[in-house]
Parts: structure tokens; sequence; C-alpha cells
């Protein structure tokens, strides 16, 4: 059994059923959940639409209460402040104020968590130049096209520098090198052992990214594990080699045929979409080319704190503040300790 | 990154080599002024007029001193933006100058033409700034207001030097206000930088205040409101009325528009993120509901108080600029000194005997009950008012063979400015005011006696005559006993004289002054906000249930209740009060329902429940007449501390507390999504 403490997220029982006016139930948007995400770990959360992933994102926001069951985020209730501190969230679609500035918006959400002006001031500007938009961050956010609205989104969600990270369709509405830069961006986070959970239809950024992967369908779990575990046919396999010239082909299905393999397709790969899209930018860049949109954006910004230390050192930053706040940390692994022997 | 990122986006201007550097802003200064120079020498033969000439001479010394300061600055500050700026005013102002000193050595013909080239280049040269100060969003605002602000100047000055003064002041007070607006809210923000939930959520609604149409259509409205309601008043009535006209008017008017925008800006606050979604990122920070209820409520007060601050401000100066006009007679002045911008202290009259008073009125309850014991039980409490106040209008009545005596209690050993304000009328609406007189005694001496004749008084042909009593008449007992004699003549075709009435409440009172307008003022301003921050904790707490339209009805419904609650409340005491205790009420009503609809009469049982409802009501909403120091202030009042702690302790922090408290309570469990996948 893994500890209580690399369990980022436990929900039992999960269930949440929509009440109309009258309290009469009226959708039963997620049933009888279980959930578990170890720390540091990517983890996938896929379904199509309506099948209850928003709603259990919301709930481990505490945005809305279940109706039955349990849940742990970072070993405490999600309503608790103290949790809220360490976790950084990305909506499905950005909801932010459309009179403040890109700057401003960051600030306002700096301050929701109590940073520093300084360290604010510092994190901001690696934020906007991570994801490209120091150029025009004093324009008002209400005048920037969805992809911006995104990245300012993006942005938000880590200003905190989270220990869990909360991404829900981060893809959608962003160019393809938006789109990579996030990729990028969630892969670097899962090395620098943050916990991620990517809520997403894009299934190939599900394969490329993600350790482990819960299917829901209809509010319920269908399948969930690594990737590995969860894609690997037995029936097949894949040789990939430099190009080769058709007598070493034929002579390659001479021998498989002489054990026995009496189908072997033979192909020549193509190159894959996104990575043609992403030279032929790279390439309009290196020229020199205007745009009054978003850049390409930097690397990832360095308060994003990489090594274990640092997330030991928040979670015990994590343990005296819930001190501060009067909730013991006994009452928390008390929590985790009935989820987990449950 | 690259470097092109980096660089500041200067606009046109930096495309434009002779501007960079400072040494040459400084050299198309000088060059500015030497053209103004010589444009105006080839002007020279044409006549000038002395009255333009006089007006540039106005400027000199603003010119010598903004010149130095502006160019310097120009030559030191390292932003592009400031150079045309520095340009600009030493342009106008070096230009005035200039024009001035040749104007001086009797060459008017010289400012015309100095004036006409120094409005062409003021208008590029503010072009210019704009453009350059826009390109930089740091000083996009700075420009427009800077702008505005010195174009706004210059036309004032223009209108003083041709003197319409009026206008001149009336658009001072306008930009004056403006500027004010602006520097308030800077002051406001950074009161409000604090890095946490409350004061981060608090300067946003203060952002979004500035930044929605509403707040500011309202705001230009006020802005545009307070400064010019004096310039409109009738300038042939007294100036005491149109001093009392203006403070109320600017200050009720300002107070109801204001609570209008807090009402919109409060629910759209909170219902807007609620329906955008926008609070789900909100609140998935480390902000409890509590604090972001809080944080909303504390920012609409922060902003009603600089809003009142605002009008507040505004309507004094122009308080001030009106009492000094011209006043009607030496009576008028007097009047606006010592009964409008004053604060007095007002004093009821009591009963000389106030046992035989009391006594007679038990004795009148006693028989009422004996013959009409029904009519009685029904309801006590009401019957007992009435009758109390059926004997208060008694002794407030002066009738022709009678003499009444009140006596005024409390009054300090040597007060200032003591007076008496009285209010008659007459019961017979047919009478010829002129006929009907009384006289006075003062402590049992005739008052006023003037050459050795007691002097009788008349109906006054306005409403409310003030007589101003000397300090000494007052004893060491603080004691001043008024006895009032009728002594009117039968009026024509009748066969009594005419009864004379004081109304009890405002018929008469003895009045001292305690203290100065300006204090008074700020009292008012402060109860005034301390309303509106009532009204804001109602509008959070509504929008924290219900959608933006119905969230509005119900703040406006609870404002307007606030508003005419004192109203309602008179007026459905007289039978909705059913006993002495509010449980005795609330048993007797319940058992005087039963007993109705035991009998039958439904109707009138579900009337007698009907007054839980309207109690209720009244018992929710605190009422805005307990606090009426608009109304006090413009009659010259005091309002006293007692009452403001009062208002700031009731409306300011336990309704807003209550009302908080109830809002918190349902929205903690309120789930932010309707419903979802």
């Amino acid at each position: 059994m893994i500890a209580a403490e690399e369990i980022d997220v436990k929900c039992v029982g999960l269930t949440k059923t929509f009440r109309d006016f009258w309290m009469r139930p009226r959708v039963k948007a997620v049933e009888g959940l279980d959930l578990e995400i170890r720390r540091g770990e990517v983890f996938g959360l896929l379904g199509p639409n309506g099948s209850g992933k928003s709603t259990t994102i919301k709930m481990l926001l505490g945005l809305l209460s279940p109706t039955h069951g349990r849940i742990a985020v970072l070993g405490r209730r999600p309503r608790d402040v103290a949790t809220k501190k360490h976790v950084g969230y990305l909506p499905e679609e950005s909801y932010l104020y459309r009179f403040l500035s890109a700057r401003e918006t960051l600030d306002y959400y700096g301050r929701l968590f109590r940073i520093p002006a300084t360290t604010r001031r510092h994190r901001i500007d690696m934020l906007l130049d991570m994801v490209g938009l120091e150029a025009v961050e004093h324009r008002p956010v209400g005048e920037f096209s969805k992809g911006m609205q995104r990245r300012v989104g993006l942005a938000q969600s880590l200003i905190n520098d989270p220990q869990l990270l909360i991404l829900d369709e981060p893809t959608s509405g962003m160019d393809p090198v938006g789109a990579r830069q996030i990729k990028d961006l969630i892969a670097d986070l899962g090395r620098r052992g943050k916990t991620v959970l990517l809520c997403t239809h894009q299934l190939s950024d599900v394969e490329d990214l993600c350790d482990r992967v819960a299917i829901m369908f209809g509010g319920r779990v269908h399948a969930q594990g690594t990737c590995d575990e969860l894609l690997a046919r037995e029936d097949q396999t894949t040789i990939r080699t430099e190009s080769l010239p058709a007598g070493v082909v034929e002579e390659i299905r001479g021998v498989l045929a002489r054990h026995g393999v009496g189908h072997v397709d033979v192909e020549r790969p193509r190159r894959r979409m996104e990575t043609l899209f992403l030279e032929i930018v790279e390439r309009a860049r290196a020229a020199g080319a205007e745009t009054s949109g978003a850049r390409s954006g930097g690397r990832v910004a360095d308060f994003l704190r990489a090594d274990e230390a640092a997330a030991v050192e928040s979670s015990g930053g994590l343990q005296a503040a819930a001190v501060d706040s009067g909730v013991g940390r006994a009452v928390d692994s008390g929590l985790i300790d009935s989820l987990v022997n449950r | 990154m690259d470097a092109s990122h980096t660089a500041p986006s200067r606009g046109d201007l930096s495309r434009q080599p002779w501007w960079r550097s400072a040494a040459s802003t400084w050299a198309a200064t000088m060059a500015g002024i030497v053209a103004i120079g010589l444009g105006s020498a080839a002007l020279l033969e044409a006549q000038g007029s002395e009255m333009v000439s006089s007006g540039v001479r106005f400027a000199t010394l603003a010119a010598t001193v903004a010149w130095a300061a502006f160019g310097l600055f120009g030559l030191v500050a390292p932003q592009a933006a400031w150079q045309p700026a520095a340009a600009y005013c030493a342009l106008v102002f070096g230009g005035a100058g200039l024009a001035e000193a040749l104007a001086r050595a009797g060459m008017p013909g010289w400012a015309t033409a100095g004036l006409l080239v120094q409005v062409g280049a003021a208008l590029a040269s503010a072009w210019w700034t704009w453009r350059a100060f826009r390109s930089g969003p740091r000083f996009r605002a700075a420009a427009t207001w800077l702008t505005a602000t010195v174009g706004a100047a210059a036309v004032v000055w223009f209108l003083v030097r041709h003197d319409r003064t009026v206008a001149a002041t009336g658009l001072a007070g306008i930009t004056a206000m403006a500027v004010g607006c602006m520097a308030g809210l800077w002051a406001l923000r950074a009161a409000l930088s604090g890095a946490t939930g409350i004061t981060g959520i608090a300067r946003t609604v203060l952002d979004e205040a500035v930044r929605m149409r509403v707040a500011v259509a309202l705001l230009v409205l006020l802005v545009v409101m307070v400064p010019t309601l004096p310039l409109l008043l009738d300038h042939s009535e007294r100036l005491a009325y149109r001093v009392q006209f203006f403070l109320s008017w600017a200050l009720g008017g300002s107070g109801f528009i204001l609570a209008l925008l807090t009402i919109f800006l409060a629910c759209g606050s909170v219902c807007g993120d609620i329906d955008s979604n926008r609070i789900h990122m909100t609140l998935s920070k480390p902000v409890s509901r509590l604090e972001y209820l809080g944080g909303k409520w504390l920012g609409i007060a922060a902003f009603n108080l600089f809003m009142v601050a605002l009008a507040g401000a505004g309507t004094y100066t122009f308080v001030k600029v009106l009492a000094a006009t011209q006043a009607s007679d030496g009576d008028d002045r007097a009047m606006v000194d010592r009964q409008v911008l004053t604060a007095r202290a007002e004093i009821q009259p009591a009963h000389e005997k106030p046992e035989e008073f009391d006594g007679a009125i038990a004795a009148a309850l006693a028989q009422l009950e004996r013959d009409e014991p029904d009519a009685f039980r029904r309801n006590p409490a009401g019957v007992r008012s009435r009758i109390r106040q059926e004997y208060m209008w008694i002794w407030h009545t002066v009738t022709p063979d009678t003499v009444s005596t009140y006596v005024f209690q409390g009054l300090p050993a040597e007060p200032v400015g003591l007076q008496l304000q009285l209010k008659p009328r007459v019961n017979n609406v047919e009478v010829d005011l002129a006929d009907v007189r009384f006289v006075l005694w003062i402590n049992d001496r005739p008052w006023p006696v003037k050459d050795g004749v007691h002097v009788e008084q008349t109906l006054p042909s306005l409403a409310v005559t003030t007589l101003d009593i000397p300090a000494d008449v007052v004893g060491d007992t603080g004691t001043l006993k008024l006895t009032v004699a009728n002594r009117n003549l039968v009026p024509a075709g009748e066969t009594q004289p005419t009864a004379i009435q004081f109304a009890p409440g405002d018929g008469m009172k003895v009045l001292h002054r305690v203290g100065g307008f300006d204090a008074n003022y700020v009292r008012c301003l402060v109860v005034v906000w301390v309303k509106l921050a009532m009204v804001a904790a109602a509008a959070v707490a509504a929008s924290t249930f219900l959608g933006f339209p119905t969230a509005i009805l119900l703040s406006l419904a609870v404002y307007f209740a606030a508003l005419g609650s004192g109203f309602l409340r008179d007026a459905l005491a007289e039978y909705n009060v059913v006993a002495d205790t509010a449980l005795g009420s609330v048993l007797t009503r319940l058992s005087e329902a039963a007993r109705l609809a035991g009998s039958l009469r439904l109707y009138e049982a579900g009337r007698m429940l009907l007054g839980f409802v309207t109690d209720g009501v009244l018992w929710m909403v605190p009422a805005f007449s307990d606090y009426d120091t608009v109304a006090k202030l413009a009659a010259g009042i005091a309002i006293t501390p007692t009452t403001v702690l009062s208002c700031l302790l009731k409306l300011g922090v336990l309704y807003p507390a209550l009302i908080g408290l109830l809002g918190w309570v349902g929205f903690e469990r309120r789930d932010l999504v309707r419903s979802s996948s």
C-alpha cells in the first residue's frame, strides 16, 4: 500500500447529484467515484462530454459539495484554505476579468495567495515571459484572443508554485506552438515532482504525457491504469529502422517467412503535422516576421521548484499552515487513514 | 527572449530622431519660443486688444515657474514621453511670459500675436504629448488627464479674464472634482494594496467600479450635478433658502445616486462573478467564501467612501461659494450665518407640571377603559398613544382666554446664539393673518420689550419665525420658561378670537449654538457613507442567492423600505402595535386572529396576521429616518456624535454583520455550478 503522504488526491465513493429548485434530483453527474492520484505523477482524466470530469474537478476544488463520499486533497478537505494554497487550477475556459490587463490579472491572483509584492512582481515577470505575453501585458484581457486568454489562465495557475496542478482542457483554443509548449511544461513539471491532474479530449496528449489514466463514462471510472498497461498490444511487434533499400526489405521478409510470420506491413512513416507546423513557425520567427499576438514564450519559470527537497519543503509548509489555522496534523492524517483503510 | 521584445514601444515619436535626446527637446522648446516672438513681431502692426493683453499677463508667474520646472524635468527625465510634455508646457507658459513681458513694454499687439501662436502651439503640443504618452501604457491615463486638466485650466483662465466668473467657478469646480476623483482613486488603490484575500478582492471591485460603464455614467452625472446645481438656483430667492436648498438637494441627490450605483455595482460584481464562472478562479485560490463576500463589501464601501468624499468636497466648496454671494438683506445674511451654516442643539418644551399632565392623561385613559372596554382591550398601546397625542395638541394650543407655559430645560449656563423658533398656525384658515397676535414672556418677564412697550407677535408671513433671545435670561438652573398669551382680535363674522397652535415636535423649540458647520458637515457625510455601506451589505447578501435582476430588485426594495420605514412605522403604529411588548403584541394578535377566524371573519383575521409581515419587514430594515442628517444639516441643527456613533454601530457594523452572516450561511452551502458535465 502507498503511504498516505504519497497520495495528493484521494476520492472514495464520490457521488454528485444535481438537484433542481424543488430539490428533486435531476442529474447524477458523478457516481461512486474512487480515485487516487499519487504525488509527482501526471494523471489523465479522460471521458466524453458529460462524463463527469469537470464536476469531479470542481469537487476537488471545493466549488461543489459532494452528495456522498469523501475527498482528501493534499491530506485535507478541499475547501480548506491551507489546501488551496498549494493548488493551481486552469479551468476549461478562461474566466478572467475583462477589464484587468494581463499583468493586473496575475497580480490579483498573486495577492489572493498572499505572495509578497517583490516576489509577486518577479514571478509575474517570469510567467509573462514563459507564456509569451510580456509585450502585451498592459492590454486588457478582454481584448485578447481565446488562446492568449488561455495563456493568461495558465500563468495564473502557476503563480503560487503549486504542488498540485489541475488543468482542464489546457490546450483548447491554443495554437499548435502554444499547445506544444503546454505539453512540454506539463512534462517538465512532472519531472520536477509536481502532481498534475490533466483533463482533456486530446488523446495524443494523454499518451505523450500521462503516467496513469482514468477513463470516465456516465459519472463512473471504467478503466484506470498506466498508459502501458492500458495500451500495450500483446499480438503485434513493431521494428523501426533507418530507411532500407528494397533488397534488404525482401531479405527480412524472407527471414520472417522462415519463422512462420505470414503478414508483414512495410510503410514509409510520415512526419506528424505538429512537427511540420512547428518547423514553419520557427523558420518565420528566425526570419524576423512581426506579430501583434502572443510570442513564442520562453522556458519554464525558474520559481517552479524542481527537486524533491522543494516538494518536501512545500509539504512541510503545508503542515505548518495547518497547525496555524487550527487544523491539526493528526486530524488530517486521520482523514487520510480513514480514506485509505476504507 | 530576443531584444525586440524588451525595447519599449515609443510610438511614432521614436521615429523622429530629433526628439530623441533631451538636448534637442530643449532646443526645440527654445525655437518654439523664438518663433512666437518672431510671429508676434510680424503682427506687431496689427492693433491688439487691451483685454487679451491683460489676459496674457495673468499667466506670467505660473509660466515662469512651470517653464523652469518642466524644462528642467524634460532635460533629466529618461522617458521620451516626458520631453514633449515639457516642451508643451514650456511653449504655452513660456510664450505667455514672453508676450506678457512685451505687453508690459507697451506693445499690446505683441500679446494678440503671441496668444494666437500659443494656442496653435499648445494644441499641436497637446496632441503630440498625448500620443507620446499613449504609446507607453503606464502613462496613458496620466497623459489624458494632464492634457484635459491643462486644457480646462486654460478655459477657466479665459473665462475669468472675460468676467464670466460663474461659468469659470462651475468649470473649475468640475475640473477640481474630476482631478480629485483620479487622485482619490489612486490613493484608495494604494490603501488596498495589501497582499491578502480581502484587500485583493476589494481592489478589483474598485477597478471594476471605475471601469464599469454604469458607474462611469453615474459618476459623470454626479460630477456635473454637484457643481452646477448652485448655478441653476433662482437668484431672486433669499440666499438662506438657496443655501439650504442646495445643501439638501446636493447631498440628498448624491446619496440617492450613490445608493443606486452601490446596488448596481454590488449585484453586478457578485452576480457577474457567479454567472461568468469567474468565481471559480477566485474561490479555488486560498480565499474563504466569507473573505470573498467581505472583500466585495469592503471594495464597495471603499468606493463609496471615496465617492462621498468627492461629492462632499464639491458640495462644500459650492456651499461656501454660494454663501459668499450677495444676500437679499441683513436679515438674510444673519439667517445664513446663524440658522444655516451653523450647528445648533434643539430643546423641546416640557410641561411646567408634568405630574398634573400625566395625571390628566391617566384619568382620561381610565375613563375610556370604563366606557369602551372592547376598543381599549383590542389595542391598548394604540389607545394610549392616541390619547397622549390628543393631550399634547391641547397643551400646544393657546386658546383666546388662556395663557400657556412651556419649560425648556437643560440649557447651558451661558448659551451662545440662543434662539426661540416658533411655527405658529391657526385653526381657522379664513382668518386674516395680520389679526392673529400673541405675546410672550420669558421667565415671567415680558419679552421682547422695545422702548418700554411689550412687543406683540403677529403670525409671520414665513412659516417659521426665529427670535434671538439674550443669553442672560437663562438662570443658573439652565431653565427657560416661555409663556404665551393669545391676544387675538375677534375676526369679522366670528364671535370668538382664533386659537393658536404649535404642532408638537416642531412647532416650538429653543435652539442654541453648540458647534460649527464644518464639523457638522463631516458628521453628516459619515452618516451618508454608513447608510451606503449598509445598502452595499444588503446588495452583496442578496446577490449570494439571487440572480442579477432579482438581486437588484430586492436590494432596491430594502433601500426604499429603509428610506420609508420611519413613515411606515408611524403609519402602522396606530393599529399594528397591539400591546406594550413585542411578545405581548404577537400573542394578542394571534389570539385576536383566532377569535376573528372563529367567528368566520376571515378577511379581518387575515389582515391581523398580515401585521406580522409588515412588522417583520420593519424589524428587518433599519430606518434611515432615524438618521436624517442631511435635513438636520440644512436646518443648521447639530448632528451629535452619539447619533453618528449609533448610526455607525447599527447601520455600519451590526446590520452588515447580521445580513452578511445570513448571506454567508446560504453562500457557504451553495454549489457554484448549476449543472455541469
